[in-house]
């Protein structure tokens, strides 16, 4: 563990060193406008609206797998149902990074997965459906409506693998058991939504690949490259506060945190790490597959190597933690690998935001523009 | 250590868990603006080129004068005439605010939101320099409250009311000290989920006059309909008591709405009508907001396409547009105003840091 953090302390040195000599004049700090139109198209074509497709497909099974498990329960058809959830955890893992354009309206978001429930509100809701068998939230239509707590992956996570879903094999057509279909129906409806939007020719699509003076939300190249590098900081972002820090601070003053493990993401299903995992997975695709490197001068074209090194980190690391998060927690191994990730997320976040913003010519990526 | 003997032990244990002991430790008798020179005269938040975070007195040429470090990114500043202290506050959504003494009298002070709250990033003193008011979020009701904080007492916080709305951001006195003006930027936001912005299709922004002895509302303007999407988030008054605000618009990119705008108690609000090419150029997002009371100007920066805009404060209308790469923070200076950038240029001059989004004035102009 050590030996990792000291070999990407010593990357973070050679990208200071290269954004330091761009500062010094060996590259004009402007945005290369003739690489900007490839690095959005390839952003959009070949990371989101495949990342949405996914998720429409997945969710379609999720739902077909949901209605096979009540009308003919078993053992082994529950055991298919909580693998289409766990893949369906992947998809959304992967795309959930793009916080940005139709995910944000109609609740979308939200409906899809409602995290953090810091005071068990949601769970408390969804606890209540099952114990009065509330007809209404059996029905796609009537439980869209409902709060956005009980319509989403969490609820669903509960129904599978909470508390009396050991029951859920004995029963065929059991209110437990509609309820889950009711909202894999919900996810596949909202997916749909999100599939549609991405491909619309003239739609959000063509906002970050168009950008004018016309355009919505995306007035030049500088703008919309603005915008595509804060989808990837703050994912980064995301990750190190809002996903890993409620269930484990790291150290603090010397010690370890004891940690909150029932605070994690999908800690009942098992997918806590896994989820990690495809975060920084998506993350570094969308950093590569979008070809963000060309952004930078040919003599900087080292800050995205060793970006991609804490990248490639990150996800090894993420997935050698393969415990249940509780167990991990208490694990000095498994734990280590969590502090390696928490002190390596902070080190991207610097060099995605300063190194790499300052190097294609923003504004050091000091600031987004979001309300400072 | 530097912090206060009598300082709430509670606050000092939570701010030294999140800020981490090494850090206090730079905060030693001595080593906060203990070389502090007379020539300082204003005071900015800065991020080092090793990514690390603090605050610098800087001469009027645009020179460092001094730096301390700060364990996390600050943001907006006061100074209080009265008492010669400054405060820089955490960057929303932040939970520490340090006070301290740009001639290095003092040691510095550090205060941690309470439980409950983060500091949104700006606030003033009163106008004795007894108490410092902070602009807060109580995220668990979205509401915006200001914390009162008590300057003979090591600034334990004594008090709160409410702003009048949601998510307020920058907040200043009125030269009388009887009204505190708060720009409620009217977006709702939770640390649960960062920075994130929770309701821009149903943003309430005012700007509200609360009374400093009661709490009370004395007025509150909201923007019109068709503005509901303008964010108001700075604020500063002129020599004659006439309130400036600036906004940030979250409708489409390609609405050409009002960024800025002035009024006098009583009265009613009155956009700027800025010329398309200035408004072009501010790209939707005045960063900062100064007025130069003795030159009757207005400064409006904005980093996004990189532009200072001054205003004539009794007309209103546009005297100067400059093109300032990374466009940050603004305050008077003698003859006009001292302007910031990301990239490291102050009043000209450059320097090894990136400046942070404000820039406050210590002593009088």
């Amino acid at each position: 563990m050590r030996l990792l953090t000291l070999v990407t302390l010593g990357f973070s040195l050679l990208a200071t060193v290269a954004v330091a000599q761009d500062s010094n004049g060996m590259t004009p700090r402007v945005v290369n406008e003739a690489a900007v139109p490839a690095v959005l198209a390839k952003a959009v074509d070949d990371f989101i609206r495949p990342g949405y497709l996914d998720l429409m497909e997945t969710t379609a099974a999720l739902s077909e797998a949901s209605h096979l498990f009540c009308e003919e329960p078993s053992e082994e058809s529950l055991g298919n149902l909580q693998l289409v959830f766990d893949d369906t955890v992947q998809k959304w893992s992967t795309i959930e990074i793009v916080r940005v354009g139709p995910v944000l309206e109609q609740n979308r978001f939200e409906r899809f997965l409602f995290f953090p429930d810091r005071k068990s509100t949601g769970l408390k809701q969804v606890q209540r459906i099952i114990a009065t068998k509330d007809e209404t939230a059996t029905k796609p239509e009537t439980l869209k409506i409902k709060s956005v707590a009980v319509q989403g992956l969490g609820a669903l996570e509960y129904v599978l693998y909470g508390t009396g879903s050991e029951e859920l094999p004995n029963e065929a057509n059991g209110f437990r058991c509609r309820y889950g279909a009711a909202i894999a129906d919900n996810l596949a409806e909202v997916a749909a939504e999100l599939h549609d939007a991405w491909e619309k020719p003239d739609g959000v699509q063509a906002e970050w690949k168009k950008p004018g003076p016309d355009n919505p939300s995306f007035r030049d190249n500088k703008e919309v490259v603005t915008g595509l590098l804060g989808i990837l900081v703050h994912g980064v972002e995301t990750v190190k506060d809002q996903r890993i820090r409620p269930f484990y601070a790291g150290i603090v003053d010397g010690v370890p945190d004891r940690g909150h493990p029932k605070l994690a993401v999908y800690w009942r299903s098992g997918n806590t790490m896994p989820s990690l995992y495809a975060n920084f997975t998506a993350l570094e695709t969308l950093f590569n597959i979008s070809d963000m490197r060309s952004l930078l001068p040919a003599d900087s074209k080292s800050v995205a190597g060793s970006a991609n090194f804490v990248f490639k980190s990150l996800v090894r690391v993420s997935e050698e933690i393969d415990l249940p998060i509780d167990e991990a927690i208490a694990d000095d191994e498994q734990r280590a690998k969590l502090d390696f990730i928490v002190l390596n997320a902070d080190d991207l976040l610097q060099r995605l935001n300063k190194d790499f913003g300052g190097a294609i010519g923003l504004s050091a990526g000091f600031s987004f523009a979001d309300g400072d | 250590m530097s912090f206060a003997r009598t300082a709430p032990l509670i606050e000092r244990r939570s701010f030294l868990k999140m800020a981490g002991a090494a850090w206090a430790a730079t905060l030693a008798p001595g080593s906060a603006f203990a070389l502090a020179r007379t020539d300082a005269v204003y005071a900015s938040g800065f991020m080092a080129p090793d990514g690390s975070y603090g605050i610098a007195t800087v001469t009027e040429q645009g020179e460092i004068v001094e730096k301390v470090a700060l364990p996390a990114r600050a943001h907006g500043m006061a100074y209080s005439v009265a008492t010669g202290k400054s405060v820089a506050f955490s960057r929303r959504p932040g939970t520490y605010a340090m006070i301290f003494d740009p001639a290095g009298r003092s040691e510095p002070i550090v205060i941690s939101a309470i439980e409950g709250r983060h500091f949104f990033g700006h606030g003033c003193f009163s106008a004795d320099g007894r108490l410092l008011y902070a602009t807060e979020n109580d995220f668990a009701a979205n509401r915006g409250m200001v914390g009162i904080y008590d300057g003979t007492n090591v600034f334990a916080r004594i008090g709160e009311f409410p702003t009048y709305g949601i998510g307020p951001h920058d907040m200043t006195l009125s030269p009388d000290g009887k009204l505190l003006v708060i720009a409620n930027g009217g977006i709702e936001t939770h640390p649960d989920f960062g920075r994130t912005k929770l309701n821009l299709d149903h943003m309430e922004p005012s700007l509200a006059l609360v009374d400093t002895e009661t709490g009370a509302l004395v007025e509150r303007h909201t923007m019109p309909d068709r503005w509901r999407q303008l964010s108001t988030r700075h604020v500063d008054i002129d020599a004659k008591g006439r309130i400036w605000f600036a906004c940030q618009y979250e409708g489409p990119r390609n609405d050409l709405p009002p960024l800025a705008g002035s009024f006098a108690p009583g009265e009613d609000i009155r956009f700027v009508d800025l010329p398309e090419e200035a408004t072009i150029a501010l790209a939707n997002y005045v960063g900062a907001i100064a007025v130069n009371r003795a030159e009757g100007l207005v400064c409006l920066t904005s980093p996004k396409e990189g532009v200072a805009v001054t205003l004539d404060a009794v007309t209103g209308k546009l005297i100067r547009q400059e093109t300032i790469l990374d466009a940050a923070g603004v305050a008077a200076s003698p003859k006009a105003f001292a302007v910031s950038s990301y990239d490291g240029d102050f009043a000209g001059r450059h320097s090894d840091v990136a400046w942070d989004q404000h820039i406050v004035r210590i002593g009088r102009v």
